[in-house]
């Protein structure tokens, strides 16, 4: 029932969210990986690739559930990747809120109906949350605070939380979670990019929280390698070593902007009104304390070494 | 040289065991400069000469003076000057700018390191002798005035816009030829002394040189603005002559002097006093604030040196009587002034080779470079601090291993030679995960890398060890920071459990936040420990306890009182001295509390975490009181 057993036939892989980051990150590597036989895509829109099966799903209908079962009933698959998640920016909140959440609960569904082997869902370190009385290293156990007043972090704890019950319905289906640190490349796009592609990036003065940022190639690597592996539950996918965010936005070719806490917070509130705020006041937590993910356990269980340092990630940035 | 008595006097030199002897051996020192250190002191010694009619003079400067001859011509001219100065008043009026120049520079350049030990040591000088320069020249410029109407002052502006062409060309080298005549003088002065202490310890050399060169810094710009004023100056009334005469109508003048306070006494100062001199020390070494009100006092060595350059000789060479075969030349000397307007302006090109040459030294030496290399590690701590250092050598846990190697030349001397710590037991420290659990006190926790410090340089062999702060000091904006790059960690178990499984030595203040928050009045009184977090961590790791205790720390930043800044999102802010107090610091490792006989299971066990708990304090106040006992003076010794 697992990948052991399709090593004669090659892997059947389903993927939702293939023209989002994630997808353009995984869809070249199954297409160059000899033992992936086809990639049966989930989506809107069509990407292009010689092993991809398309079929046309849109995960924010409501009858998006029937369609998964019944394109998932045709050509059944051996993994599923639920990347459909979006990192761009959002222009209708609820929308998303709709596609992430909602989205998520019809993938599992389907999923469980049609009894497949392996999901990988993608997440963000950020669901810890960053607080002040978090240790130094986060491991896969803590708690997932999140970020109570943004959508973006807010969703992803509710899919995890999603997933966390489906795979406790689901024994026999092996679930596995990245959550990967900000992935910083020059074909991503998503928050923490956005935030430090500008050329000043106002910070917090005072405070210079440790971050960590994986490269795109980590990442990339990272979604691959759970295709085949043997283990499961949630990984911290993080890139090597850390950097405070001075360092990363200097490493990305921006220059910190240390303001008094109310003065920012005040400035970020009166863009958030005239509708022109980059970063939203909900993430302030994450430039005040510190969110490092603890990348052991993908290292062991997965076997998941990054290549790149954090700073290397930014400096890509740079690049791009 | 004269650097030897100058740099005799370091407040750090007294600080240490030869204080009791302190003034014989400056008077020594100085009795034992050259001829050339004697020629050089002849000014300041006429000044200090002066101030000694007003004020008690030192057994030391009484002793230099009568050495150098030219103080002994100032003393028997001092009458005679007096009536030359009202004869001379015509000239004066011509000079008046020369003056206003002249005024800041008496003192040599020798004389500059002596004055900025004298102000380190006595912290109520610094306004005074800064005010000097600009009350000498209303004075000055006031008298001729009113008795000369041949030369108002728009005559003399007038003069000035003339030479102003002129003095602009020469300014510039002037400026560099006097920058890098102080820093070598300096740096010379550094070593010499470095040298001379050597008995003393190496340390301390380094010390002295570390001191000259951050001067140096100082001095150098001080010098830039007298030169500029002195090229002006130069312009008008630019002669040698005209400058040694109007000194020597100065020197002359004891109204004009009772401005100067007495900024030197140094065999008055009292054992408190060292303890603020070693606080004013640390300005010299951690702030900027402190070496921007020393140019000024720098301001009449360098001028000292500006002299030589304008003349085109060797800066040893301070010829100090032509003044005398001056005086009666005075009529002439305007008409000099008139036809000379600008002496130094074909030698520049000369003076430039030479500063470059100088600069150079200067920058080779290595006290210069560990100046800068402090400077550095604070413009470090401060960008770390604020949050822009863009720092890209952390760790995990958030230390910034460059900014700790950067800070290490001013890590050291606080720990050598401000808080002259002194660590008992370090051997008790088994290798290996070890919590060390310490009683916290002060209003800022200087404890934790202080005993970090202490840990590394006493024990090299073990892993460089990490201290455990409480939630409270993260949440403070900048401290948090700070602190973080420096090493300390936030207290949980899950930091403290990763931090003992990489072997590390692991700091801990079970007191916490309750041991920074007394008042100093319960100073080196223990607090509850908490709930015994530590001692499951122990029972759980099988990782020892030792009992360290801290003294000192309390002294270092006394909490005075609090202000309330729950917006700032920390409890309170402390009232305490902005700067650590340069109180003594004892450490003592204690024998490890046993618990062998225990197992991890015993951390759940509520009375045995109690009992180990209390154990573990009372080791801890024991030693506290025995180091209490043993303490002699909180500052001293």
């Amino acid at each position: 029932m697992d990948a052991t057993q399709a090593g004669k036939r090659g892997l059947r892989v389903a993927v939702t969210g293939a023209s989002g980051d994630f997808g353009r990150l995984l869809l070249p590597l199954l297409e160059k990986d000899p033992a992936v036989e086809s990639v049966l895509v989930l989506d809107v829109a069509r990407p292009e690739g010689d092993k991809v099966e398309y079929h046309r799903v849109d995960l924010t209908r409501h009858d998006a559930e029937s369609e998964l079962t019944e394109a998932l009933s045709e050509r059944p698959v051996d993994a599923f990747y639920h990347l459909a998640f979006l990192f761009g920016r959002v222009r209708n909140g609820s929308l998303a809120h709709e596609l992430e959440v909602m989205g998520t609960l019809n993938v599992l569904a389907a999923v469980g109906r049609a009894r497949i082997p392996r999901l990988v869902v993608p997440s963000l370190t950020a669901v810890y949350g960053a607080r002040g009385q978090h240790p130094a290293l986060l491991r896969e156990e803590t708690p997932l605070l999140g970020c109570p007043h943004s959508r973006f972090v807010s969703d992803k704890v509710q899919v995890e939380g999603q997933v966390r019950a489906f795979r406790e319905r689901h024994p026999d289906t092996r679930v596995l979670v990245l959550r990967f640190a900000p992935i910083l490349g020059p074909t991503v796009n998503n928050p923490a990019t956005r935030m430090l592609k500008r050329p000043v990036v106002p910070t917090l003065m005072g405070f210079d929280p440790l971050w960590q940022a994986v490269h795109e190639e980590d990442a990339a690597r990272a979604l691959h390698r759970v295709l085949t592996t043997e283990a499961s539950g949630e990984f911290n996918i993080v890139g090597q070593g850390v950097l405070p965010l001075s360092g990363l936005v200097r490493q990305a070719g921006g220059q910190p902007l240390p303001l008094p806490g109310p003065l920012f917070r005040a400035a970020l509130h009166a863009l958030g009104a005239v509708g022109a705020g980059g970063l939203p006041v909900a993430l302030l937590d994450y430039i005040h304390y510190s969110w490092v993910a603890d990348g052991e356990r993908a290292e062991t269980a997965l076997g998941f070494i990054p290549i790149h340092h954090a700073r290397d990630a930014a400096a890509a940035l740079r690049r791009s | 040289m004269a650097t030897k008595g100058v740099l005799g006097n370091d407040p750090f030199q007294r600080g240490a065991a030869e204080r009791p002897t302190e003034s014989q051996s400056s008077k020594k020192e100085k009795a034992s400069g050259g001829k050339a250190a004697a020629k050089k002191k002849a000014r300041p010694d006429k000044a200090s000469s002066k101030t000694g009619k007003t004020v008690e003079l030192p057994a030391a400067q009484k002793a230099k003076t009568r050495k150098t001859p030219s103080a002994e011509t100032a003393q028997t001219t001092q009458v005679p000057a007096i009536q030359i100065a009202k004869t001379l008043r015509d000239q004066k009026a011509a000079t008046v700018s020369t003056k206003a120049a002249k005024g800041r520079k008496p003192a040599p350049s020798s004389a500059s390191p002596e004055d900025a030990a004298h102000r380190l040591r006595e912290p109520g000088a610094p306004g005074t002798p800064r005010r000097r320069p600009p009350a000498r020249v209303p004075v000055a410029g006031g008298s001729p005035d009113a008795t000369l109407p041949r030369t108002p002052r728009e005559q003399e502006v007038d003069r000035v816009l003339a030479t102003a062409a002129a003095a602009e060309a020469t300014e510039a080298a002037a400026e560099a030829a006097a920058q890098a005549a102080v820093e070598t003088m300096l740096a010379f002065q550094a070593q010499q002394a470095g040298i001379a202490a050597a008995p003393p310890g190496s340390l301390e050399e380094a010390w002295h040189r570390e001191l000259a060169a951050a001067v140096v810094a100082e001095a150098a710009e001080a010098a830039a603005e007298a030169v500029l004023d002195a090229a002006l100056s130069a312009g008008t009334s630019g002669s040698p002559q005209a400058a040694s005469m109007e000194e020597r109508t100065t020197i002359g003048s004891p109204f004009l002097e009772d401005e100067e306070p007495p900024s030197s006494s140094p065999s008055e100062v009292t054992v408190i006093d060292r303890a603020y001199t070693g606080s004013d020390d640390e300005h010299e070494g951690v702030d900027a604030d402190s070496a921007e009100v020393k140019p000024e006092e720098e301001l009449p060595d360098e001028a000292r040196d500006e002299y030589p350059p304008e003349r085109a000789t060797p800066i040893s060479v301070v010829p100090p009587l032509p003044s005398d075969r001056d005086l009666p030349r005075e009529p002439f000397f305007t008409d000099q002034a008139q036809g000379q307007p600008d002496p130094a302006a074909p030698r520049s090109a000369g003076m430039f080779s030479l500063a470059k040459e100088i600069a150079l030294q200067a920058l080779a030496g290595a006290s210069m470079g560990k100046a800068l290399g402090t400077a550095q590690g604070l413009v470090g701590v401060v960008s770390a601090g604020l949050g822009i250092s863009g720092s890209t050598s952390l760790d995990e846990y958030g230390r910034d291993s460059e900014l700790v190697s950067e800070l290490q030349p001013l890590l050291d001397f606080l720990y050598e030679r401000y808080w002259r710590v002194s660590v008992q037991g370090a051997d008790q420290i088994p290798s290996g995960g070890a919590i060390l659990v310490a009683n916290h006190s002060g209003a800022l926790p200087y404890d934790g890398p202080v005993a970090s410090l202490a840990i590394m340089r006493e024990r090299p062999d073990l892993r460089e060890p990490r201290w455990l702060v409480e939630d409270q000091v993260f949440h403070a904006p900048v401290l948090g920071t700070l602190f973080n790059r420096l090493g300390a960690v936030r207290a949980c178990p899950e930091n403290a459990l990763r931090l003992l499984d990489e072997q590390r030595p692991v700091l801990v203040f079970p007191e916490g936040y309750q041991g920074l928050s007394k008042p100093f009045a319960q100073r080196y009184q223990l607090k509850r420990f908490g709930r015994g977090g530590f001692v499951k961590l122990a029972l759980r790791t099988g990782a020892p306890i030792i009992p360290v205790a801290i003294v000192g720390s309390e002294e270092t930043s006394p909490l005075l009182g609090r202000i309330p800044a729950s917006f700032l999102g920390v409890p309170y802010l402390p009232l305490t001295s902005p700067l650590p107090l340069p109180a003594r610091w004892t450490l003592r490792f204690g024998d490890p509390i046993g618990m062998e006989e225990l197992g991890p299971d015993a951390a759940d066990d509520l009375a045995e975490v109690q009992r180990l708990t209390e154990r573990t304090r009372e080791a801890i106040m024991g030693m506290l009181q025995a180091l209490l006992r043993e303490r002699r003076s909180v500052f001293a010794g």
